[in-house]
């Protein structure tokens, strides 16, 4: 009798047939908004397995149980397990009379490499200085370029810059260095040299993984296409600690988990 | 070998036909999906998989068919075929004209390899004789220029640019006029990055090709860039009337399917592909001897365009 009114009433107990074809769609959505086949695949395995035999309620459907399941995954996914503090880290090096050191790194971004990569850092500096003069800042200097020209060995420069931050009391030294490929072998090898000789605080890797962070540019370019952030994420198991917005000084901002998954569910 | 991994993944599920003994929809289906999972995990936008795995169906009647060998190769050219489908429009290619003044304007995504693929494209041009030079028309990115100069003294290729004018039109054209003048035959114009979400940034793309009038406006695609590209290269076609793409980046574990995909929205066809960093990673593209090489079928029309 139980078993006929439940019957009647339409709650169900969830099988993988059942949500095999709401799980298919859901998977080329999100193939579609940029995920990583794999992962797509993963992800909806790992709703599959966490559903199957609950019994959802009357009102729900399988549809939106999925979603919502979905939803929940993609967020997590997307929230940092480990705070990035870069201010507190900041000053907690400042106290210990040593400047924070953090090394960009990523496929194609001490660049003495690419052609015109010193002077575009030149031009940068150049500007940041013009919208904190140092008469607005006691005199100080805010923003310093080291550079030794082209074609050096990145870990040297690297190692005299954090010298030269040291003893010029410099709070924070960001180290750029060329883009790379993974299987560039000559520049992977520099960047490790680089990162094992100076020990940086923070390791953020730029675009697109022996690294502390991502920064996920060109957010601004992509409209709903978000997926890249889920595979990043998912992938490296770090967090994205900033994404790029568009071309000026201010367009860095944190990650909002919540909308960038309403974009890729929508 | 670019796309390596996707082209064993096609040849291994292609292969499974040799291997059964009889040839049904069982059999049909089981080798498209192995295909279509090889091209989804390449990137290539699940939309133009799906039309894929439909048109091979359609292909196929099993009912009418005679021999297995000849359903066998009717599969095989199928697929063979929509995968040419897949990156060529079946349009012809510019064909700059040796003698007389070839514009070429280069546009595209932010960091998409623009500047680094007209000194390529240059020297390219250069080997063969022909009076090559670069004209930098990007007064946004930083270090712009000097990238150019650099890029440009390295290969000794003449250049036009200007540390002061901020007029990215005026100094195309004022380059381009120079040029010109001087008899140069590959006029290259490189141009800042930009997207289709900021409207002045196209105005100004637009503005820049209506004062030079190029010949042929490349687009420049990024190999590691995904889904997003198609929307991207539909506005830049909307915009201004490209006529070529190359592809960048397909060096190293680039799926490319993503940009692959995005070709269709240009109707323009590939001409050049970017394999790397230095000034002479840039490969000649044809799309059939492309496919064919990728899916192991030897070079039949051979792949370097000498
Ligand atoms: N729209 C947009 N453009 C960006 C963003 N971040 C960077 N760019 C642009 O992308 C281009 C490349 O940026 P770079 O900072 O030179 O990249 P990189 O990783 O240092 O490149 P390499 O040093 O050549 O390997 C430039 O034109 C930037 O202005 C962003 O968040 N949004
Ligand atoms: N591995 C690899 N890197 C490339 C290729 N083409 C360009 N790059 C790199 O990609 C980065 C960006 O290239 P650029 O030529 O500066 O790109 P761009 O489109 O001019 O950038 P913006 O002017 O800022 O919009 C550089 O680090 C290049 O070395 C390629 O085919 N393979
Ligand atoms: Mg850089
Ligand atoms: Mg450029």
């Amino acid at each position: 009798l139980f078993n006929l009114f439940r019957g009647l009433v339409g709650s169900k107990s969830l099988t993988q047939d059942l949500m095999a074809p709401i799980l298919d769609k859901m998977r080329d959505h999100l193939i579609a908004k940029n995920v990583a086949t794999e992962i797509a695949h993963k992800l909806c395995e790992s709703v599959a397995s966490k559903l199957e035999g609950k019994v959802i309620g009357t009102f729900d459907t399988i549809a939106t149980t999925i979603r919502t399941s979905l939803n929940e995954a993609l967020v997590q996914i997307l929230s940092p397990k480990r705070r990035v503090d870069i201010l507190r880290d900041c000053l907690e090096a400042r106290k210990n009379c040593r400047p924070y050191v953090m090394t960009f790194c990523g496929v194609n971004a001490c660049d003495t490499f690419r052609a015109g990569a010193v002077e575009q850092l030149r031009t940068h500096t150049r500007h940041l200085n013009a919208l904190h003069p140092p008469e607005k800042h006691a005199g100080r200097i805010m923003v310093q370029l080291y550079e030794k020209g082209y074609g050096k060995d990145a870990a040297g420069i690297a190692m005299e810059a954090i010298r030269f931050a040291k003893d010029s009391g410099i709070d924070v030294v960001l180290v750029d260095t060329a883009g790379r490929m993974q299987d560039n072998e000559p520049l992977m090898r520099a960047l490790a040299k680089l990162i094992k000789v100076n020990e940086p605080d923070l390791v953020l890797f730029v675009g697109e993984a022996l690294v502390d962070g991502i920064v996920l540019t060109k957010f601004d370019t992509i409209d709903d296409k978000v997926g890249a952030a889920i595979s990043m994420t998912y992938i490296t198991g770090q967090p994205i600690v900033f994404i790029g917005t568009g071309q000026t000084y201010t367009d860095l901002k944190a990650l909002n988990a919540n909308a960038v998954v309403h974009a890729l569910m929508k | 070998m670019v796309l390596a991994d996707l082209g064993r993944k096609i040849t291994t599920a292609l292969h499974s036909l040799s291997k059964a003994t009889v040839i049904n929809e069982e059999v049909l289906n089981s080798m498209l999906k192995e295909i279509c999972a090889a091209l989804l995990e390449a990137d290539v936008n699940i939309r133009l998989v799906k039309q894929l795995r439909e048109n091979v169906r359609a292909v196929i009647d099993f009912d009418e068919m005679a021999g297995g060998l000849n359903k066998r190769r009717m599969i095989q050219s199928a697929v063979y075929k929509e995968l040419i489908k897949l990156v060529d429009p079946s349009v012809k290619p510019y064909q700059p004209v040796k003698g007389r003044p070839n514009i070429i304007m280069f546009v595209g995504l932010q960091g998409s390899g623009k500047t680094t693929t007209c000194t390529k494209l240059a020297y390219h041009y250069q080997k063969k004789n022909w009076k090559s030079c670069l004209v930098c028309a990007d007064t946004f990115r930083a270090g712009a220029y000097d990238q150019i100069k650099q890029n440009a003294t390295k290969a000794r290729i003449p250049f036009y640019g200007s540390y002061t004018e901020v007029d990215p039109v005026i100094i195309a054209q004022d380059g381009v006029e120079m040029f010109k003048k001087e008899g140069f035959e590959m006029i290259i114009v490189d141009t800042s990055g930009r997207h289709k979400q900021e409207e002045s940034l196209f105005e100004e793309m637009l503005a820049v090709a209506n004062a030079i009038k190029p010949d042929n406006i490349i687009f420049v695609m990024d190999a590691t860039i995904g889904q997003a590209c198609e929307a991207q290269a539909r506005a830049f076609k909307e915009k201004v009337d490209i006529g070529s793409v190359i592809i960048t980046k397909l060096d190293g574990h680039a799926k490319g399917g993503g940009a692959l995909s995005a070709v269709a929205a240009t109707s323009s066809p590939i001409i050049f592909i970017g394999t790397g960093e230095h000034i002479d990673d840039l490969e000649p593209f044809k799309t059939k001897p492309f496919v064919s090489k990728l899916l192991g079928m030897g070079d039949i029309e051979g792949l370097i365009d000498k």
